[in-house]
């Protein structure tokens, strides 16, 4: 039965459908245009009172825009069920994914836990066990950040903590921030700031969006990654261009790579661990903080160049940057008075 | 300096999360194991093509090679090789393709290492009993069939075909219990040894599996009898 729902099923299916229909089509037209040669030829001999008049195309008219109408129709039904079908195969490839991210870490915390627990453990051996035991710990707490943070998002309930700042310094003080964390030598990553502006941003939230650009560049890169950042502005926008060593994209991939739940697979690094939400995240954070990131690349092996765009911060003019503010400010003062 | 002790199993770990596998090297090596680490499908097929091993613990998300590529391809060559599936996926259709790839047993993340233990030494047994027992029989014919045990291809009538290690396992236990009577507890014992996830239901599904493919008529056998209440019979009347 599961075959049923593939999609060569519907799209025989959808074919099949549309055969009969432009079947019928013909056969009608056929008989119509036949019977009236006919009657032409014959209808006086036969009654004189038959007329041909121009009303009697109406209902043939009408009928084949009908047909037609419901030709498109199915077409829009099979076109909207094939991108459910899609988004389902997505969706449980996101469950397995999910499911592995979660249970690996927790079983080698389990192992490791009983380990120590029922063995003699060496003072090194267990030094090893729970440096890994924090290292699948911190995996687990960044998959339940980035499905929860998702959530809030999606579900338009986050409010963030908006500061004002100057672009260059904090951005740079963000990449720093995420190449220690991610234990980059200082060789590995260049930020230049060419200049620079003002802007209003949740740091917490900008932090996750370099973390995920350099989690990936990482993960995604066969040799020793490199990391260029490059912040420019101009009277609008600033302007955060971040282009990584990586194994690249390509342009099919470059299309769907913010797409939630989307992944590459490339055979040099088959073992990229994910569950296809971070650069979905970091899509949505810039687009609600009034940005946009795009992405290109030169093609395979030329690594990767993701440009963000952030609205300049300008009390008068930037009506949605001063509503975060003002968000942002309520839910402080909310936070304040609980406390 | 390499462990080259013969006495000690062997025993290959396909796994590509590093920490786990870290810990059940650990384990392994600390129960008298010696273990060599694949991390991924092609690595885990060298390992294979090179060294002997006694036991394959197999993950199933893997780089290059899936868990069940990689069981089937061991099947292939070696119909005997015990192998364990252990693995983040839990669901009932991955269970049965595994276990009908060539699976002996399949373990789901997160899983107690007392139990995994328990299973490999349950696996390791098996084995060497299996070994034992065919050492002095490697072909045994009864009626029109021929059952080869070392590389569990069999023959009947009309067909030629090839056994599963749990039921080559199942019909030598049957056959070095002939005449006598044997229990379907006494069959999990031995052949399952012990495994909670087997039912005696589970024991008469492949009883009649059995008996179609050595059966003439396997609605009324004639090798593998049913007592009931009590058991089963294996019996070779004198032609």
């Amino acid at each position: 039965m599961k075959k049923r729902h593939s999609l060569l099923y519907h799209i025989i299916v959808f074919v099949v459908a549309q055969l009969v229909w432009l079947s019928l089509l013909g056969l009608w037209i056929y008989w119509y245009v036949y019977n009236y040669i006919v009657f032409e030829k014959v209808g006086d001999q036969v009654s004189p009172y038959i007329s041909y008049d121009i009303t009697n195309v109406v209902p043939f008219v009408i009928g084949l825009v009908l047909l037609i109408g419901l030709s498109f129709t199915t077409s829009v039904i099979f076109r909207n069920l094939n991108v459910q079908l899609r988004l389902t195969k997505l969706y449980d490839n996101f469950i397995g994914n999910v499911t592995h991210e979660l249970k690996s870490p927790l079983s080698s915390i389990q192992l490791h836990l009983e380990t120590l627990k029922t063995r003699d453990v060496s003072p090194e051996k267990s030094n090893e066990f729970i440096n890994l035991m924090m290292k699948d710990a911190h995996r687990l707490r960044n998959l339940i950040d980035s499905i929860l943070g998702l959530m809030a998002i999606e579900q338009k309930r986050l409010v963030y903590d908006l500061e004002i700042c100057d672009a260059g310094t904090m951005i740079k003080q963000i990449i720093t921030e995420s190449t220690e964390q991610f234990h980059l030598s200082t060789d590995a990553y260049n930020v230049e700031i060419i200049s620079s502006s003002e802007i209003a941003i949740d740091k917490d939230s900008i932090k996750i969006v370099f973390d995920n650009l350099v989690d990936n560049a990482i993960k995604y890169s066969v040799n020793d990654v490199k990391i260029k950042m490059k912040i420019n502005s101009n009277t609008k926008k600033i302007i955060v261009d971040f282009v990584d060593n990586g194994i690249g994209l390509l342009p099919k991939e470059q299309k769907k790579i913010f797409n939630k739940f989307y992944r590459i697979y490339n055979p040099d690094i088959p073992n990229v661990k994910g569950t296809g939400l971070g650069l979905y995240w970091v899509k949505e954070i810039i687009k609600s903080h009034g940005g946009k990131i795009s992405v290109s690349s030169e093609g395979k092996d030329k690594g990767s160049r993701f440009t963000i765009e952030l609205p300049v911060y300008k009390p008068a003019e930037n009506r949605y940057v001063n509503k975060l503010l003002k968000n942002s400010r309520k839910q402080k003062q909310k936070v304040t008075a609980d406390a | 300096m390499p462990d080259t002790n013969p006495t000690k199993k062997r025993i290959l770990l396909v796994e590509d999360e590093e920490s786990l596998a870290v810990g059940l090297e650990y384990n392994f090596t600390e129960e008298g194991y010696k273990i060599n680490w694949a991390k991924d499908g092609r690595e885990a097929l060298k390992f294979i093509e090179e060294n002997s091993y006694d036991l394959i613990i197999l993950d199933i998300m893997l780089p290059y090679l899936n868990g069940f590529e990689i069981a089937a391809k061991v099947r292939e060559t070696d119909p005997q090789m015990p192998i364990l599936i252990l693995t983040a996926r839990t669901s009932a259709g991955d269970k049965v393709k595994g276990l009908e790839t060539g699976a002996d047993d399949y373990l789901t993340k997160p899983f107690h290492l007392k139990e995994l233990l328990l299973r490999i030494k349950g696996m390791l047994k098996r084995r060497e009993w299996y070994k034992d027992t065919t050492s002095d029989l490697s072909v045994y014919t009864f009626g029109k069939n021929e059952i080869n045990f070392e590389n569990l291809k069999c023959k009947n009538d009309n067909d030629e075909f090839t056994l599963t290690p749990r039921e080559a396992m199942l019909m030598k236990y049957l056959i070095n219990s002939k005449d006598r009577i044997v229990s379907r507890k006494e069959l999990i014992e031995k052949v399952w040894d012990m495994n909670p996830e087997i039912e005696t239901r589970t024991v008469d599904n492949f009883i009649v599996r059995l008996r179609k493919y050595f059966e003439t008529d396997p609605s009324n056998p004639s090798f593998i009898k049913s007592v009931r209440g009590a058991g089963y019979l294996f019996s070779v009347k004198p032609e």
